[in-house]
């Protein structure tokens, strides 16, 4: 279908039906000369014979099928291409999933308004006031850089009526649906049409969603063009990093994130009081099960029991906590950086492995590189 | 009358046996041509070619003394194909018209098929499909020279 109309040829469109040209062989010339020469067809045109073939120009062109039921089948016909004029479609009405999700998950919701202000410098000053959603959003604004097609598009955004439009004429049940006039056209105009039908398609099919996004963006529209710009760069990257707190989408589809907080280097002193380097690492929470901190990067540290990527940090009487709330995370992300941190006491030697070398014929970690 | 009858029953039989066994499908000359046609992206102007083309292969040609094998070609088993390419392909089949035609592989040996045909009509349909009709027609041409040569041999 696609090879079709993407190769330019002139195709006929008659009674809702698209007729493509037709192909000979003898016996098909023969068979189209009986039909167009004898008596009985050429008195009848209305006979469904007749119409399986038509001339036009001097061009002979056999039926096909009907262009509506080629609109209404096509996530059938032709998978791949539905899914990315349907994408097409949601994108320039702003209706991605990303971007419905990151306005009204209250995961993402929490991260960013109150487990993030817990984590950022908002002052040199040492007073710790609390911000506000807009601040938030200001402060996050000015320490990320945001390019500019995101501030276009928050004005696309706030624009609603677009959106208004469509609902009304889906609920007054007008034909959303237009079929283009009988006659001879090219196969690019014919895929053109095509194109618009499947959006008005998935339009129609997206009337609950569309209702909802209106919703919310009655809400926004009362918001900083600025600010919008900034939700939506969040909602299309599903990442954002300030002052060493960040967090990453891990999974769209079930709004899951990982938060962390970087460590920064630090130092821990081993039995004989020499010191250790250990570099910069992310301490991260799931916001899906379990809730428990774990180092992000392959790292190796006397609380982690291999020197891998993802592992847990082995934390005395830690209670994970059942959701994700901003204080659990908060507390969680604490509890990781403090064990790390100010966790390891060298005359106990806790945790899996030790800093000095234990002369015992055990196979340990070993952290001679990071003395200093 | 009662061995008629049998005589009967066994004609139906065999004529039944030969009915059903299977032929093999032959290419006929619309699904050749018009397959050259298409791959070749031939244009109406080809036909011009008949009149132009040369009745004697070059000299140049004539110093090949390889063999020249036939170009791959590929036939579906029905071809169709649009009204122009019909019109072009019936125009060829009319303009050669002759059995060998069948058997070219390219738009040079269609051109060169009038030209094997008047020199031997008699090529066995082997060789006809094995080797390039060029090579053939040069092999046609160096068979005369040599008859012509003993010819004069015998006559001086």
């Amino acid at each position: 279908m696609k090879q079709l109309f993407d190769s330019g040829i002139e195709l006929v469109v008659e009674s809702d039906f698209i007729y493509f040209p037709l192909l000979f062989d003898p016996d098909i010339k023969k068979e189209i000369q009986t039909v167009f020469y004898s008596r009985k067809d050429v008195g009848n045109p209305d006979a469904s014979d007749s119409k399986a073939v038509i001339k036009l120009k001097g061009k002979y062109f056999v039926k096909g099928f009907r262009l509506d039921s080629l609109v209404n089948n096509y996530e059938a016909i032709n998978p791949n291409s539905y899914q990315r004029l349907k994408n097409e479609c949601l994108r320039h009405y702003h209706l991605t999933r990303e971007i419905d999700g990151v306005l009204l998950d209250g995961t993402l919701r929490t991260i960013l308004f109150q487990v993030m202000p817990h984590f950022i410098k908002k002052s040199k000053d040492l007073n710790r006031k609390t911000l506000s959603d807009e601040a938030i959003l200001d402060l996050i604004g000015k320490k990320t850089n945001i390019p500019e097609s995101y501030y276009q598009e928050a004005r696309t955004f706030s624009d609603i009526a677009p959106l208004k439009k469509i609902l009304k004429n889906i609920e007054n049940q007008t034909p959303v649906l237009d079929l283009p006039g009988s006659g001879m056209m090219s196969g690019h105009k014919l895929r053109d049409w095509l194109r618009n039908a499947v959006h008005v398609k998935v339009l129609s099919d997206e009337y609950d969603r569309i209702t909802k996004s209106l919703k919310m963006r009655e809400q926004f529209s009362r918001m900083k063009p600025e600010h919008i710009a900034t939700l939506l760069y969040i909602a299309d990257t599903g990442f954002l990093e300030i002052d060493g707190f960040g967090f990453i989408r891990k999974n769209a589809y079930r709004n899951e994130y990982y938060v962390y907080k970087r460590s920064g280097d630090y130092i821990l002193k081993d039995y004989y009081g020499r010191s250790y380097l250990f570099p910069n690492c992310r301490v991260t929470v799931s916001t899906y099960m379990p809730f428990r901190p774990f180092v992000m990067e392959k790292y190796k540290h006397p609380f982690l029991l291999k020197y891998k990527s993802g592992q847990e940090i082995c934390i005395k009487n830690f209670n994970p906590p059942d959701e994700p709330t901003d204080k659990c995370i908060i507390n969680t992300l604490e509890e990781g950086l403090t064990a790390l941190q100010y966790g390891y006491d060298p005359r106990k030697r806790n945790g899996y492995h030790s800093l000095d070398k234990l002369w015992i014929h055990i196979p340990t970690i070993d952290f001679e590189d990071y003395i200093i | 009358m009662g061995i008629d009858h049998m005589d009967l029953l066994k004609h139906i039989k065999n004529n039944r046996t030969k009915q059903r066994s299977k032929k093999p499908l032959r290419h006929d000359a619309f699904n050749r041509i018009s397959s050259i046609v298409k791959q070749y992206g031939l244009k109406q102007s080809f036909l011009d070619l008949f009149h132009t083309v040369e009745d004697q292969p070059t000299i140049k040609k004539v110093n090949i003394s390889r063999v020249r094998m036939k170009t791959p070609l590929e036939i579906p088993l029905f071809s169709l194909v649009g009204e122009e390419e019909y019109h072009l392909t019936m125009s060829i089949i009319d303009k050669v018209d002759n059995p060998y035609l069948i058997f070219a592989h390219s738009p040079e040996e269609i051109l060169s098929c009038k030209l094997l045909y008047r020199l031997n009509p008699e090529l066995s349909p082997e060789t006809l499909m094995r080797y390039h009709f060029e090579s053939l027609i040069l092999h046609e041409h160096a068979k005369q020279n040599r008859i012509k040569q003993s010819g004069n041999e015998k006559n001086g």
